[in-house]
């Protein structure tokens, strides 16, 4: 199989509101893929689909088939915990743990889940920050609390942290929407220099990030997927006119 | 309503509030200044380290029922406040919604208003009229059952306001929920916990009717936990009640000891419950 990641008729419902229809769709790997559509489109919930979280909503149900290469992520002998370590997220707001200092915070899902030793852990935060462009800024707080340190170099924090895990994927949920303009485009390029490495899966309100950091887009509403393609070819040529509509600023 | 403007009304309950808060605290002041006034002057180093003199000769002190209270206590938190803290992770982590969640809540909550005599009679019950003497283990358990409630309530509190933002973040990365509940969610929360406990700490230092039951009183020194024990409440009891003047000095030197003891809990609450992290919520 050519892809990463690849759904099947995926299905999600709020108790008995369904949220998205019937989503077939292919990642190939490393690459940046894009989700954009108005509020409540449902591209959130399908983000959260691709790593269990979803079910985790009292009343939430999913179906249809997640591929990540060949195994099905929901499949009954796939364990949601070893799929979430696979598959790495980041969310809106940055949430570094305030209780543990900024180290322990890009290792928390090794130290907590997994017996490593000190070197190791200290050597894999070490490069983990490096790959975020965080570690000449903390290096020397490195003891401090992860809270204490400015939202943007939290979000990165929070990425460092997703990908001390290793993760062949990483999700992210609007991970600029809480973030000053500097900030967000620092982001932005450590988002272009992670695909070098793996599949990152963006929600972005912002049509303008998708155009400059995606390599595909995936435009939603009301639960169904409009078009999906080639970020430059559906930006430029949208074939559905609510694509065109929604990219122009028409509505949404 | 005309001739009463808006401004004087504004003044009218700034005053009445304020006259009215003055009234509140007179009560509480001359309590303490009472005890002071009367006990300051039982204070001394005897006071506090020897054993009680006979009846009707004067000097010894109360020391064994200083130390038998430290006992009592201690050996209350030792059972009172682990039970808290699991019932208390239990409602805020697991049982929200389970019908089981609710009817442990429901348990807890009312088990803070019962008042402290049901659970030395139940202790009393229990214990005493079982083994057929009176045990300072049944006094333990009567205030230790009593800090379970108070202690619950603190734990889900503060573990329920850590943002779900938080757990989040731990599903994400993989890590089990135990873990989660205990190394993360828990441990924002623990100043908030501990506060709950010094405060159930606090409360249960003042009870004296599960005492009066359980481990009555003893004038020698706290040797066996299974036998009867001194405590400063109960010595409080007895000796204001004796008509023996020096007595009821010392009853007045207790009832200091232990105004002081709640209020210095009280105290350094305010201080524990500042954050690890500057800048942690």
């Amino acid at each position: 199989m050519v892809y990463k990641l690849e759904t099947l008729k995926l299905k999600a419902w709020f108790s008995e509101k369904q949220v998205l229809n019937d989503i077939s769709v292919q990642f190939p790997p490393k690459s940046v893929v894009a989700l954009i559509g108005p509020s409540g489109c449902g591209k959130s919930t399908f983000l959260r689909c691709l790593n269990r979280m979803h079910e985790l909503v009292p009343g939430a149900k999913v179906s249809g088939q997640v591929f990540l290469d060949d195994d099905d992520i929901y499949s009954p002998k796939m364990d949601p915990m070893d799929v979430r370590r696979k598959i790495g997220m980041v969310f809106q707001k940055p949430n570094p743990f305030p209780n543990m200092s900024i180290a322990d915070n890009v290792v928390a899902g090794l130290k907590l889940a997994e017996s490593h030793s000190k070197n190791d852990l200290a050597e894999i935060a070490e490069s983990s920050l490096k790959s975020v462009g965080l570690w000449k800024e903390v290096k020397d707080d490195l003891k401090k609390s992860g809270a204490s340190i400015s939202g943007g170099q939290q979000q990165r924090l929070c990425i460092a942290r997703a990908l001390a895990m290793k993760p062949e994927v990483i999700l992210m949920d609007e991970p600029t929407s809480a973030l000053d303009p500097a900030s967000t485009a620092n982001l932005e390029g450590l988002i272009k220099q992670l695909k070098n490495e793996i599949t990152v899966v963006i929600v972005t309100h912002n049509v303008g990030q998708a155009a400059r950091i995606s390599d595909l887009t995936a435009f939603f509403y009301l639960g169904v997927l409009i078009e999906f393609g080639d970020t430059k070819k559906l930006f430029e040529l949208p074939k559905n006119p609510l694509t065109e509509k929604y990219i122009t600023g028409r509505f949404g | 309503m005309r001739l009463i403007g808006r401004r004087s009304k504004e003044r009218l309950i700034l005053a009445g509030t304020f006259f009215l808060s003055i009234i509140a605290i007179i009560p509480l002041l001359s309590i303490l200044a009472t005890v002071f006034i009367n006990g300051v002057s039982a204070i001394n180093l005897e006071f506090l380290t020897s054993l009680p003199a006979p009846f009707g000769e004067s000097g010894g002190g109360i020391g064994n029922a200083i130390l038998g209270t430290l006992i009592i206590n201690s050996m209350a938190c030792l059972f009172g406040i682990p039970l808290g803290i699991f019932t208390g992770m239990y409602l805020s982590e697991y049982g929200q919604k389970s019908r089981l969640g609710t009817a442990v809540r429901l348990v807890v909550e009312s088990l803070s208003g019962v008042p402290s005599i049901i659970f030395g009679i139940f202790a009393f019950t229990l214990i005493v009229t079982t083994v057929r003497h009176y045990t300072a283990i049944a006094a333990a358990i009567a205030l230790g059952l009593m800090m379970i409630p108070l202690v619950a309530k603190a734990t889900e509190i503060s573990m329920k306001v850590v943002s779900n933002d938080i757990r989040e973040a731990a599903i994400a990365l993989g890590i089990p929920k135990w873990i989660r509940t205990t190394q993360i969610v828990f441990s924002i929360a623990k100043s908030g916990v501990l506060t709950g406990c010094l405060l159930a700490f606090a409360r249960i230092s003042g009870e004296t009717a599960p005492l009066l039951f359980t481990s009555l009183f003893s004038f020698f020194w706290p040797s066996q936990v299974d036998q009867p024990m001194a405590s400063l409440q109960v010595l409080i009891y007895n000796y204001s009640l004796s008509g023996f003047q020096d007595w009821v000095l010392k009853a007045w030197g207790a009832s200091l000891l232990l105004v002081l003891i709640v209020v210095a809990i009280n105290v350094s609450v305010k201080f524990i419950a500042k954050p690890k992290f500057k800048g942690s919520a």
